[in-house]
């Protein structure tokens, strides 16, 4: 006999309200349906009513993980039509701060899954080495969440002592090594859970289109940072971590290697960051008449913004935002398919999943 | 044991009046001693009685197509009987008893877990029926072992008297039992790795998920009581035999205690296993119990 299990909107597995209705034999899932629109905000059509400072403001409040991606791809896109080129040291400091943006959303995502997979342990400690990483970015932009630190033609604040940030990030570093990294790659409970689950084989992750670390767990080897560098990733030496599995495991030991690139990253980001100024000045900005787009590596895949300027106008005509979940999600339902009901918060949660980019 | 003594047994010591004060501290030391270990706070010493009183005071929703009788009832024979499986254990140096309450004592150890399946698909929810579902799966496995366990020990004393258990000299056999019992507790208590029945993430709170006010608060009692009970039963157990009734009461408590920090460490540095896995591990605990209880009576017997 088969019954309808509504995950959601409001769940304990859910950080945010969005709905997925399991179809299930016993305790194996059939089928899925996912509904999202829940968290809906209209910020897209709001961009259309700020100028292009308050409409920076405005789209780093699309998520609240992921602040600084927003504004990173809309700053560049609007550049694109501008015809600013920031200074190299604002494309260094730019890539600091993704990078730690990175590094906060895995550990916060490791806390989650600890969570789903009832280890309240891990997820007290995955959240207190997140809490050490918003301090790092404290300590370089004055905020924890929302850090206001891209503007058109460069960046607000400067970092002024690159060593003192680096020490910062190697204690994290030392960190991350000795608690998130085995619970990521040796813990045998991570493997129990973890294996086997909620597999997305290469076909059917390139027919879905997915992106970010879920492609890079199906075999798929994408990354804009090397495929198409932005800011400072082109002098930035990474490798891109790949797995063929396509479980959720995978998706555990992409992420958990992609920590260690990113601290990489910003060693090196730190140690080189060339000397000059931090953008192009309080002159006017004019813009020319046109259609901008600009991608983004987020830590959880793609980010596009499509940024539209009619001539003479205050304010964007339209600002189109495509969010990695947008593309990720409809893989869920393939890898539900046959898994256990227990498995499900778990494989739901394993494209890291964020709501509130996707319905904006 | 004559009328008063099983009342005063029932009642006073070690039965309600010790047993509900002791379950509301045992619950608290489970919640602070995991929060500890998490790096949190935890709860106030009181809390979990102002929740029982806070509870109480509220008022339950009614339910349409559910029997309000027995969503009642079922809370309440669980408190009932957790609290008689109290009051059974021999924690006074000659407390009495009768032949035969060892069974007793299993059966009603055993009666909250079926009041709450019962409650599940009483309740009409998907998530109670799925999280009573679990729980009897839970039970028919660890339950094996349990009783395996507790069966051989008296077995070897050709007694079902739990006075006669209580008094025995530490031997290999009352080792291996004692861990047997230590290992299928986190499955009878819910907590982890075993926490399958009331999954949060999964569930919701399982079986009782459509419990509120004054019948949550009687689960929630009953939940503190079989703590008290099982935690109890180790104790006694292990716990050395003392002529002194304060001594031995001592000895009870700090027993009890260890056995719940210990559950709580466990509960907080795994995570929940699934239920093939948990079935799985249980039957195979089934089966090298068995092998060692079976070469230790054969050793015994060569032996003597």
């Amino acid at each position: 006999m088969s019954y309808k299990i509504p995950m959601g909107p409001y769940h304990p597995a859910l950080e945010e309200p969005y709905k997925l209705d399991l179809i299930c034999e016993g305790e194996t899932v059939r089928d899925a349906k996912l509904h999202i629109g829940f968290n809906f905000r209209g910020i897209e059509h709001l961009a259309e009513t700020r100028n292009y400072i308050q409409v920076i403001a405005l789209m780093e409040r699309v998520c609240g993980i992921c602040s600084n991606i927003h504004t990173l791809t809309l700053c560049q896109s609007m550049e694109q039509l501008t015809g600013l080129t920031p200074p190299p040291r604002a494309l260094y400091i730019r890539v600091v701060v993704a990078e730690l943006e990175r590094l906060h959303s895995h550990v916060l995502w490791a806390g989650i899954a600890a969570k789903l997979m009832g280890f309240k342990t891990m997820f007290m400690t995955c959240f207190e080495l997140r809490e050490k990483v918003m301090d790092v970015l404290q300590a370089i932009s004055g905020n924890r969440v929302n850090y206001s630190m891209n503007r058109i033609g460069g960046v607000n604040r400067d970092i002024d002592d690159p060593l003192a940030v680096l020490a910062m990030v190697q204690a994290l570093e030392r960190e991350m090594v000795r608690t998130v990294i085995p619970i990521f790659t040796t813990s045998s409970t991570a493997r129990s859970r973890c294996a086997g689950i909620g597999i997305l084989t290469r076909e059917k992750a390139l027919s879905c289109g997915v992106v970010g670390p879920t492609a890079r767990a199906s075999g798929l080897p994408q990354d804009l940072r090397r495929d198409a560098p932005y800011a400072a990733y082109s002098e930035m030496e990474f490798n891109v971590p790949v797995q063929p599995d396509g479980d959720v495991r995978a998706r555990l030991l992409v992420r958990a290697l992609e920590i260690m690139e990113s601290c990489k990253i910003l060693r090196q980001a730190l140690t080189k960051m060339p000397p000059g100024e931090i953008n192009t000045g309080d002159a006017k900005i004019v813009f020319a008449a046109g259609t901008a787009t600009s991608r983004v590596e987020a830590p959880r895949g793609e980010v596009m913004y499509s940024v539209s300027w009619k001539q003479d106008a205050k304010n964007p005509s339209r600002v189109h935002v495509r969010t990695p979940t947008f593309a990720n999600m409809p893989s869920v339902r393939w890898m539900v398919l046959g898994a256990r009901l227990a498995d499900t918060p778990l494989i739901q949660a394993s494209i890291d999943p964020c709501y509130s980019c996707t319905d904006r | 044991m004559n009328l008063t003594t099983a009342l005063a047994r029932l009642l006073i010591f070690p039965g309600l009046l010790f047993a509900v004060p002791f379950a509301w501290f045992f619950l608290w030391v489970e919640r602070k001693s995991v929060a500890l270990m998490q790096g949190r706070i935890g709860p106030p010493f009181m809390q979990p009685f102002f929740d029982f009183i806070k509870l109480l005071g509220k008022t339950t929703p009614p339910r349409r197509g559910v029997s309000g009788l027995l969503m009642k009832t079922w809370p309440l024979l669980a408190v009932s009987t957790a609290g008689g499986a109290v009051g059974l254990l021999p924690v006074l140096p000659s407390s009495g008893g009768f032949e035969g309450d060892l069974i007793l004592l299993l059966a009603l150890l055993e009666v909250p877990s079926m009041c709450i399946i019962a409650a599940g698909f009483s309740s009409r929810s998907i998530f109670g029926e799925i999280g009573s579902a679990r729980e009897a799966v839970l039970s028919v496995s660890y339950n094996v072992v349990f009783l395996l366990a507790i069966v051989s020990i008296a077995a070897s004393q050709h007694t079902f008297r739990l006075e006669a258990l209580a008094h025995l000299p530490a031997s290999p056999m009352l080792i291996l039992a004692v861990v047997a019992i230590l290992v299928c507790l986190p499955a009878k208590l819910h907590i982890n790795p075993f926490s399958l029945p009331n999954a949060e993430q999964e569930i919701y709170s399982g079986p009782i998920t459509e419990y509120a006010g004054p019948e949550l608060a009687m689960w929630e009692l009953s939940h503190g009581l079989e703590w008290v009970a099982a935690t109890g039963l180790v104790a006694t157990l292990i716990a050395p035999h003392f002529t002194a009734v304060w001594l031995a009461v001592l000895a009870f408590v700090v027993l009890s205690f260890g056995v719940v920090l210990l559950l709580s460490v466990t509960a907080a540095a795994t995570a929940r296993l699934q239920i093939d896995t948990t079935v799985r591990f249980y039957w195979q605990c089934t089966l090298i119990f068995a092998v060692l209880a079976i070469s230790s009576a054969l050793f015994m017997r060569f032996r003597s």
